[in-house]
């Protein structure tokens, strides 16, 4: 009963908990990236990036989400001002 | 025709591997093929006792590598079928006294005489698992629906493929019906979208398993156990024959499982 409640209330049966869980872990586990890797590749989308333009270096977020067939490397960093076209130095 | 040699392994220990090789051994043996089962895990023996083969042996699979018998020596032959054998681990060695080329040597030998060379792998990633999938060509993963299980049985996966086998096939073992309708177990379906191999079996939680084991009676030779069905559909679909996957679920159920095997 007590459960039912739980339920009603929007905690959600741990059987799908555990496979959210397990899509998380398992996605970690096949990547296999250390945390230095993950830094590593944060710098380079911060170099691409600032080619292009001015960003706000230490708002970079880097995550990877599951999707139901594609895992999806999802990069959120914020936008200061866009390079005009001569100024892109490559 | 050489026959098949089959791996049995898990990752994680306790999940049912030995129970399985048992089970599926028996069931290949009733129905005329000659098997053979070979404990993989070298200083804890355990497949003879779940065979009730316990107070035959004298040799082992040590000493057939190290040539100390003819393998024939070693094979101790079960109580009720004459085509079925199974070559008991070593208690006293280390684990590291037998090599992965040895292990395919004596795998290859067997299977010129048996139609199936089932290995009973020992849990873990190490020495022994490299052995004991050394001479394969086909894995069978057997997970239970419990986070460590479907972790362990992820990388295993992941190291099968590394090592060029990639026959690879799932077995959840001890599904739960009633906590899966309830939401508070991952169902089949869950696992198999995880883990991404395709389905084999699916065997019930029973306590029939405990039973079967403290008699050393493979649980195949009983007709009204639902595990015991379970793995005889398991003998089957790996003999080829189709088999669906029904354990008393709607057809919703079987239809999704047919899609799978058929790889749709």
């Amino acid at each position: 009963m007590l459960k039912a409640i739980k339920r009603f209330f929007g905690d959600r049966p741990s059987g799908q908990e555990a496979k959210k869980r397990m899509q998380f872990v398992l996605m970690h586990d096949r990547l296999d990236l250390t945390p230095d890797m993950m830094e590593a590749l944060k710098n380079d989308i911060l170099t691409v990036l600032s080619r292009y333009m001015e960003i706000d270096t230490d708002t970079i977020k880097v995550d990877f989400e599951q999707g139901k067939e594609y895992t999806a490397l999802v990069s959120n960093v914020q936008v200061k001002r866009v390079h005009r076209r001569t100024e892109c130095t490559r | 025709m050489a026959g098949r040699t089959i791996v049995v392994t898990s990752g994680k220990g306790g999940v049912g591997k030995t129970t399985t090789v048992a089970n599926i051994g028996t069931a290949l043996a009733k129905k005329k093929h000659s098997v053979v089962l070979i404990d993989g895990d070298i200083g804890l023996r355990n497949l003879d006792v779940v065979m009730g083969l316990e107070n035959r042996i004298v040799y082992n699979l040590v000493d057939i590598i190290e040539g100390r018998c003819r393998k024939e020596q070693a094979m101790i032959r079960d109580r009720k079928l004459g085509n079925l054998c199974v070559i008991p681990s070593a208690q006293t060695r280390d684990k590291d006294s037998v090599q992965p080329e040895q292990m395919k040597g004596l795998c290859e030998e067997l299977a010129k005489e048996f139609d199936y060379v089932f290995i009973d792998c020992p849990a873990g990633i190490e020495h022994g698992f490299k052995n004991a999938i050394a001479g394969a060509q086909l894995a069978i993963v057997v997970t239970t629906p419990e986070v460590s299980a479907i972790r362990d049985a992820d990388r295993v996966i992941g190291l099968l493929e590394a090592s060029m086998l990639r026959d690879v096939h799932l077995i959840v073992n001890r599904l739960n019906d009633r906590m899966v309708k309830k939401g508070d177990m991952m169902s089949t379906e869950d696992i198999v979208s995880l883990l991404a191999i395709p389905l084999l079996g699916i065997v019930p939680e029973s306590e029939d398993v405990v039973v079967s084991t403290n008699r050393g009676v493979p649980l195949v030779h009983d007709r009204n156990s639902r595990a015991g069905t379970a793995f005889q559909g398991i003998a089957a679909r790996l003999n080829g024959e189709d088999v669906p996957h029904s354990d008393g679920k709607d057809v919703g159920f079987r239809d999704f499982f047919r899609k799978l095997f058929s790889g749709q």
